[in-house]
């Protein structure tokens, strides 16, 4: 019998070693994995486990300027269903079929479907979710979720845009200021196994939602439903194509009202209105088509399109030539009916001519030769120079989306004729909005104005969080040529082409302007007239724009009374104080 | 009894001195315990991790728990009832036919390791299995592994001083070979743990140790090979053992890791493994060690491998004070056989080695492994009850 000898104990003790040796590096090795290793993969195991349920945030309000909720949200639910949860499928085809009246085809393919979890509908009312509900069927889920909703349809539904499935902003201030709107969406974190199954018991994680910030604009109802109002009949007396009103403060840039009819129905954005339905036969009605007339609904065309000012831009003439000391209310001017331009002859609207006249009378008149020679006289050097300070080289910068750049010679390109056809108005392009803007600094005193509607955001605590300011840079047109303008402009009101705008008890400035549409002599034309009041102080600036009326297309005989009726109802409900009645028995 | 027999209190003294104690066996109860624990702690593991699985496959949560008990009560049987028979006999001719009980267990584990090459029942690629009509599939390479150990043990023993040169050592390794190679054929995993135990008998027995080490790198030399210029199937799993995160064949090792790193210190607490649902495939198997990770975390991970360490320790006891060399070597054949499998388990589960299919001794999901390991503890005790000691 062998025995065991000294040297083979310790050849096994040698062995015995190495293994514990091994055994202890692989303690290390777990450690390792377990303790300052772990951060990675147990957060990648962790997201491999947990399964994601976004409890929607609520949408923050827009509030116009009196604290009326423009945008609101309503309650709504949305159904999915978790495929390795549902027991009896036919059974949760037929429910959801029934109660949220879909094609069966379409509700089995998405319960057939092997995925985590699969939505079955969005925005479903509370009633219907309920009722849903009520069956207890399992693998289906209902989450409560928030729908825009606009008390007021239509109203301003060019400024307030909407949003889509997901709350998120599509259109105008939905859209501009939809990262402070749209709030942090919470969520519930379950835990599920490798089939998909969530685990009873397991901690839910849950991360609550925030809601977003308000919104609130310097928008007053009030005013822009009565501009909505008249707008709509213009455009129905008139047989136009679109109405624009703008309703502005010239001082610092807020919005009152912004009327683009017509408007569409903010709680089904998708259905096109009558307007562009009608003449439409079903088959026409293609998806491509349906989309072209969906974009025309939806535009806003004060600041997507851009026009020739016409006659209103006359104001930026002579602001440009008394800014440059090339024009004073003295100077006077003889009107043939015409003009010779370099070799061509440009005629007045008023063929027989106006004969002499004063500055204030060319203005009154709307002369063409007048003001030819005033833009002859200031160059284009200096002309160009006024446009800049007034901002006409770019966008007003209006918390809209789509807003349009002018259209403008290059400053090389001007020859004497472009120069003469810029003086009154025409040759160039701008928004309504940017020649809107550029007024307000010429009779605001020289400040430039931001057009925006945002005044406010205020968070759920009902804090202010940010401050919405409108005006820049000031002095960029004397006071001078503030105070002449102002007067001259009242002028063309209280006894000029602007007559019709005229309102019993207020001193109002403004300036028709008549353009021919692109291609000319289609016989296409927009009337428009931009006033403001108090004339010798202005606190509101507002623009009618009347887009290829039928009949009467001047803007002194069909835009100006709009701009009567507009502030005969605007002023007095702002507060303006009424002047002297004798006024216009001065003149 | 002092107080009864107050006139034997001035012997003890003298009597110790002269007359011998009782002769007592000492059959190691520690390492018995410990059997049982580690058997038992598995089948609480297996519960845990297979429950899941076993309602949404069998319906039945002990599904898995309860085939695993009835191989748990048999092989603790046969444990107890084999540490009671002197292991010597293996070696003693058989009274009619005078052949030893190794050299018929080494021809029954031939036949059988043939035998399975062709009716072999194939699972996952791999012929291991017999399918035993009435009792469940038998995998002959842990008869084999019992064998290794005894036969090893028994032609070491027989010449020890032949292994002081390599031709002794060769010597061994040809008679051991057929059944390693027969095994490599279909598991090369098993093979390596079969070689393991061969090479640490003949290396404890040998008093020289110079060529082990050329064998050692000769080995290292043989396996990288086998990895490297091997089939397409090797090749892969260095690959998946490199690109565990991104490498589709990691998948499995992978989601191993992602268990043992979500334990933390002390773990989700029993039961909580969120792996086990159907992440980690078949997780009451060779992955069995993460989930205990994950569940117990890194302190009952570091209890795991001390009991293995106290286990091998008992058993490094029993063979240095073995009554013979025969029973000391087959005490170092069944340390090593666990040594190796819980090594390579644990360097597989926590991606430090290639992925290679070895259970975790006592814990792991399976029938014939868990009766063999509980065979081979049988001899171990059978021989810490042949050691005899005076009180």
């Amino acid at each position: 019998m062998q025995l065991v000898r000294t040297f083979q104990k310790r050849n096994l003790l040698l062995v015995l070693f190495v293994v514990t040796t091994v055994a202890l590096l692989l303690l290390v090795r777990i450690w390792y994995l377990m303790v300052p290793g772990a951060g990675r993969l147990a957060s990648a195991a962790k997201d491999l486990h947990e399964r994601e349920r976004v409890i929607k945030a609520e949408r923050g309000k827009i509030y116009d300027r009196n604290g009326v909720i423009l945008a609101d949200n309503t309650p709504v639910c949305t159904i999915s269903v978790i495929h390795n949860q549902i027991k009896d499928a036919e059974r949760v085809i037929d429910v959801l079929c029934k109660e949220l009246a879909l094609e069966e085809a379409y509700v089995r393919k998405r319960v057939e479907k092997y995925s985590s979890i699969e939505t079955i509908k969005t925005n479903v009312d509370k009633e219907t979710a309920d009722a849903i509900r009520a069956y207890e069927l399992d693998g289906v889920m209902v989450d409560e979720d928030y729908k825009r909703f606009y008390p007021y349809n239509s109203l301003a539904s060019k400024v307030l845009g909407f949003t889509g499935s997901d709350n998120q902003g599509i259109l105008g201030l939905e859209v501009k200021y939809d990262f402070w709107l749209k709030g942090e969406n919470g969520k519930i974190l379950t835990m599920a196994t490798a089939h998909g199954v969530e685990i009873p018991d397991m901690a839910e994680t849950r991360v609550s939602p925030v809601a977003g910030n308000s919104l609130k604009t310097s928008l007053d109802v009030v005013i822009q439903s009565y501009a909505e109002q008249i707008a709509n009949k213009v455009l129905e007396t008139k047989s136009a194509k679109n109405v624009s009103i703008l309703v502005m403060n010239p001082n610092n840039g807020e919005m009152y009202a912004l009327a683009n009819v017509p408007e569409y129905d903010l709680n089904r954005p998708y259905e096109l209105t009558e307007v562009y339905t009608a003449g439409l036969s079903e088959s026409e009605l293609t998806a491509a088509k349906k989309t072209e007339l969906l974009n025309q609904m939806w535009r806003n065309s004060c600041i997507s399109d851009t026009y020739e000012p016409g006659s209103a831009f006359k104001i930026i003439t002579a602001t440009a030539a008394l800014e440059h000391g090339k024009l004073s209310t003295s100077d006077h001017f003889y009107c043939p009916g015409y003009k010779i331009v370099a070799d061509r002859r440009i005629r007045c609207h008023k063929t027989q001519g106006h004969g002499s006249q004063t500055f204030a009378q060319a203005v009154m008149n709307s002369c063409n030769p007048a003001f030819m020679e005033i833009g002859g006289r200031t160059g284009i050097e200096n002309i160009y120079e006024t446009f800049r300070n007034l901002g006409l080289f770019q966008k007003t910068g209006i918390d809209l989306p789509g807003e349009a750049s002018s259209i403008m010679h290059k400053k090389e390109n001007v020859k004497e004729v472009e120069l003469a056809t810029i003086s009154f108005g025409q040759s160039f392009q701008i928004t309504p909005l940017q020649l809107m803007s550029a007024v307000s600094t010429v009779v605001n005193g020289g400040t430039r104005v931001t057009p925006h509607f945002a005044t406010e955001i205020v968070n759920n605590a009902g804090v202010t969080i940010k401050t919405i300011e409108g005006t820049g840079e000031t002095d960029v047109v004397s006071q001078k040529t503030t105070e002449i303008m102002r007067t001259v402009l009242e002028q063309v009101v209280s006894e000029g082409t602007g007559h019709n705008a005229y309102v019993e008890g207020f001193s109002i400035g403004g300036k028709t302007a008549t353009s021919e549409k692109l291609p000319r002599r289609s016989g296409k034309y927009i009337a428009s007239f931009i006033g403001f009041a108090p004339a010798d102080n202005p606190e509101v600036i507002a623009m009618v724009i009347i887009d290829e009326p039928q009949g009467l297309y001047y803007g002194g005989t069909i835009a100006a009374p709009v701009m009567a009726e507009l502030f005969e109802v605007v002023l007095p409900y702002l507060g303006i104080e009424q002047t002297t009645i004798e006024e216009p028995d001065d003149k | 009894m002092s107080q009864r027999r107050p006139e034997q209190v001035a012997e003890p003294q003298q009597n110790s001195k002269r007359v011998p104690g009782r002769l007592r066996r000492a059959y190691d109860f520690s390492l018995l315990f410990l059997t049982f624990f580690l058997v038992c702690f598995g089948l609480i593991m297996i519960y845990s991790t297979s429950s899941y699985n076993a309602v949404k496959f069998y319906g039945d949560a002990t599904f898995f728990l309860r085939k695993q008990m009835i191989f748990a009560v048999f092989g603790m049987v046969v444990m107890v009832v084999v540490s009671k028979i002197d292991y010597r006999y293996i070696t003693h001719p058989l009274p009619v036919i005078k052949i030893r009980p190794v050299t018929v267990l080494y021809l029954l584990c031939l036949v059988l390791q043939v035998v399975v090459l062709f009716v072999g029942e194939e699972i996952k690629g791999a012929k291991r299995w017999i399918e035993i009509p009435g009792i469940g599939s038998f995998q002959p390479s842990e008869l084999t592994k019992i064998c290794i150990v005894l036969l090893t043990a028994y032609l070491a023993s027989r010449a020890p001083k032949a292994l002081n040169k390599f031709s002794g050592f060769v010597g061994v390794l040809l008679r051991v070979a057929p059944l390693i190679v027969l095994v490599v054929i279909e598991n090369l995993s098993t093979a390596i743990v079969l070689s393991g135990i061969v090479f640490v008998i003949c290396f404890v027995t040998s008093k020289k140790k110079g060529y082990f080490f050329v064998v050692i790198g000769l080995g290292i030399a043989a396996v990288a090979s086998v990895f490297l210029f091997g089939d397409a199937f090797r090749m892969e799993r260095i690959d998946a053992w490199l690109n565990v995160e991104t490498h589709p064949k990691g998948y499995q090792t992978l989601q191993g890791l992602y268990a043992i790193s979500s334990g933390g210190i002390l773990g989700k607490g029993l039961g909580n493994s969120v792996q086990k649902l159907g992440f980690i495939p078949e997780s009451h198997n060779d992955m069995i060690f993460s989930v205990i990770c994950e569940e117990l975390g890194l302190v009952g991970a570091i209890a795991i491998l001390l009991l293995f360490l106290l286990l091998l320790w008992r058993l490094f006891v029993i063979a240095v004070n073995a009554p013979d060399l025969y029973g000391s070597l087959i005490a170092v054949g069944v340390l090593t056989h666990i040594a190796v499998q819980v090594i390579i388990n644990v360097a597989v589960v926590t991606n430090t080695m290639p992925s290679t299919g070895i259970p975790l001794p006592f814990i792991s999901y399976g029938g014939s492994s868990l009766v063999a390991l509980l065979f081979e503890m049988g001899i171990a005790l059978g021989v810490s009850n042949q050691i005899e000691y005076r009180e």
